[in-house]
């Protein structure tokens, strides 16, 4: 419907994630790098599942079953991502302070590894709207729209777009209370993210149902509404508990 | 506990963290070849709309007084839209031609550079330089005015593009001019250059990149390769070759960094002047030998050009990665060119495989700077990029797109 029409498109999906980018990351280049590197990590991990799932597609029944296989399997294999990507963060930090030792500047800050991990994050979030939202959207630039049959009141790209929104919120704020929950070990933080990634994605099957995505967007944006609530306490906590025992020594 | 702890408190430290500053140099060059690839697709985007006939007419003219694609193309047209296995035979002959050329030009430039020809080589680069900015830009720009329709007359047109095309040469090659104009410029000329060759067909196209990362990583490290005598020959005169080669530019010391140096085997020198890339006088260099120790994580490496006749064999461009004179990092412009050829060429496809592709060139940048670091010596800077960007071109295409417009059109998305 126009390129107004797709323009909009493009920042409804990606609105939060272009304003993060532009105050948080792009004053700092490394958190640049780090951003393109966790999307080329998500964008090969749906490529290791594309290739897994190639001989079962197209699925052309209607039941639920086969596809909520796919999305168990698919949450399963990103959250086992997830520990690597840790292990890797962990690696990097270990460079980074032994750089900092050797060039005589201070090592890396509480706020710079949770900047780190919410560079990560958004990485992750951005490859997950260009490639289920963004990368579709060029009809949209058009003079047509587009409806799916089993939702006829929202346009297509409307739908896809509310729906990436939501999951550039859930990745990105879940690789905070992630990393923050393994660097911690605390248990409760480390389910929660795998959790609230297989809810969110268990609330996507309710679309499968005609007239399902009048229930199932709004409930998405409410999982991504609790992800946020959940880590803004998370850092909250950690910021405070970490002023007070740094200004008690 | 000293200040420097794990976590003290930055604001109230009044330190700055190692994550303000490190990266820059890298991102400095990542800037312009994503600025660059945006615009070759964008370039692809709103000009792939105008008719067949059109576009074939268009590509039939330029093409036929280029000796290696006219073959392909006007055999193409000539005997219509041919089976698979004849495209697959005319586009490797076509890439294998291609490649021979370049490997022969550039050995004439090596000879050429030997017998200290460098004024002529510095004409005959300004000359190609503005034969690619008036017209290959006036191409361009006129089949964007006629597929946008902006009003514009022909005498209005003929100065804009006399002024810009002049006022190019200069920006790429007079010493002095100010570097947001050269970096303008020179990614201007590679957009243009890069979306002449999106016009060849298909196979070509992928037979080409193939082909010249290829040729580039022979030429590059191999003992005979003409790069390599070009950029041995340069060392041990100590002169810069005249090529087209953009170079980031330089970050500003921090109280505390290690100067960048420029090594070369046994001596440690800093070149005096900043911005002189291109000059082929002989610099004056201060041959100072400073204690530094380690760099940080600049590559060292010289300047590393080669020189690959591109189009009408009227062109010299640089590829491969180094350190410039200043101590930052430096690119040829067939890489520039070349990533946004594979780009633009995935850009007439989908725009999955644009992100998909864009994202694997980055990687392949991202390892060649590592490389840089670890080796110490010229490196080209194509295979990795182009052949990461190949593969996963395919594996986007054949299984990625599948499995994402199967899921997103059922709504279901993780």
């Amino acid at each position: 419907m126009t390129v107004a029409a797709g323009v909009g498109y493009v920042l409804i999906a990606l609105g939060p994630a272009l304003s993060l980018f532009a105050s948080v990351i792009a004053k700092k280049p490394f958190l640049i790098l780090t951003l393109l590197s966790s999307t080329l990590f998500w964008l090969i991990s749906l490529i290791i599942l594309a290739g897994a799932w190639r001989a079962f597609l197209p699925v052309k029944s209607t039941e639920l079953w086969p596809y909520s296989i796919l999305i168990l399997t698919s949450v399963g294999f990103q959250e086992g991502i997830r520990i690597g990507f840790w292990r890797l963060f962990k690696k990097m930090e270990d460079m980074l302070n032994a750089f900092a030792d050797r060039v005589s500047k201070p090592r890396l800050f509480l706020t710079d590894k949770m900047l780190l991990a919410l560079a990560g994050g958004l990485g992750h979030g951005l490859a997950h709207a260009v490639f289920f939202c963004l990368s579709l959207l060029t009809p949209a630039f058009g003079p047509a729209t587009f409806y799916v049959d089993k939702c006829p009141s929202i346009p297509f790209f409307l739908i896809s777009a509310i729906i990436a929104l939501g999951f550039v919120i859930i990745h990105t704020f879940s690789m905070v209370i992630a990393f923050n929950g393994y660097t911690e070990g605390k248990r409760k933080d480390q389910i929660f993210v795998p959790f609230a990634h297989l809810i969110a994605a268990l609330i996507t099957l309710i679309n499968l149902v005609p007239g399902g995505c009048n229930i199932g967007l709004p409930l998405l944006c409410i999982m991504a509404g609790t992800t946020l609530y959940y880590s803004w306490q998370l850092v909250w906590r950690r910021l405070t508990e970490h002023q007070t025992t740094r200004s008690s020594d | 506990m000293d200040d420097r702890s794990a976590d003290s408190d930055p604001v109230t430290a009044g330190e700055s963290s190692i994550l303000d500053t490190l990266g820059e140099d890298v991102i400095r060059i990542v800037s312009p070849v994503s600025l660059c690839m945006v615009l070759v697709v964008l370039l692809v985007s709103s000009l792939s709309s105008t008719n067949d006939l059109s576009s074939s007419i268009s590509s039939l003219f330029l093409s036929s007084t280029t000796t290696p694609t006219s073959f392909s193309s006007l055999n193409l047209l000539l005997l219509g839209s041919d089976s698979t296995w004849e495209e697959i035979k005319s586009a490797l002959v076509t890439a294998l031609s291609f490649v021979v050329v370049v490997t022969l030009l550039t050995f004439l430039l090596v000879l050429l550079f030997y017998f200290r020809c460098t004024n002529f080589l510095r004409i005959y680069m300004g000359i190609s330089s503005l034969f690619v900015l008036s017209f290959l830009g006036g191409f361009i720009s006129l089949l964007l005015i006629s597929h946008l329709k902006i009003p514009i007359d022909p005498f209005t047109f003929a100065i804009l593009l006399f002024n810009l095309s002049v006022v190019g040469v200069f920006a790429v090659f007079m010493p002095k001019f100010p570097i947001s104009m050269n970096q303008g410029y020179l990614v201007a000329i590679g957009v243009l250059t890069a979306y002449w060759f999106t016009m060849l067909p298909e196979w070509t196209t992928w037979a080409l990149l193939i082909a010249m990362s290829l040729y580039d990583l022979a030429a590059v490290l191999l003992p005979i390769g003409p790069l390599r005598l070009l950029v041995e020959l340069a060392m041990s005169r100590n002169e810069e070759i005249p090529a087209l080669v953009y170079e980031a530019r330089p970050v500003d010391p921090q109280p505390g960094d290690r100067v960048r140096v420029w090594r070369e085997r046994t001596d440690v020198r800093i070149e005096a002047t900043e911005n002189s890339t291109n000059s082929a006088n002989v610099q004056t260099v201060q041959e100072t030998r400073l204690a530094v120790s380690e760099e940080i994580t600049a590559p060292l490496i010289e300047a590393f050009p080669q020189t690959g006749d591109r189009h009408l064999g009227t062109e010299e461009e640089e590829d491969g990665i180094g350190l410039g004179s200043s101590g930052a990092i430096k690119l040829g412009l067939g890489d520039f060119i070349f990533y946004s050829v594979l780009v633009g060429r995935a850009a007439m496809y989908d725009y999955m495989t644009v992100y998909a592709c864009y994202l694997a060139i980055m990687a392949g940048l991202g390892v060649t700077l590592l490389l840089l670091a670890v080796y110490r010596k010229a490196l080209p800077a194509l295979p990795v990029s182009i052949m990461l960007g190949v593969v996963f071109y395919l594996l986007t295409r054949v299984l990625l797109e599948v499995f994402v417009v199967q899921c997103s059109s059922n709504l279901l998305m993780f």
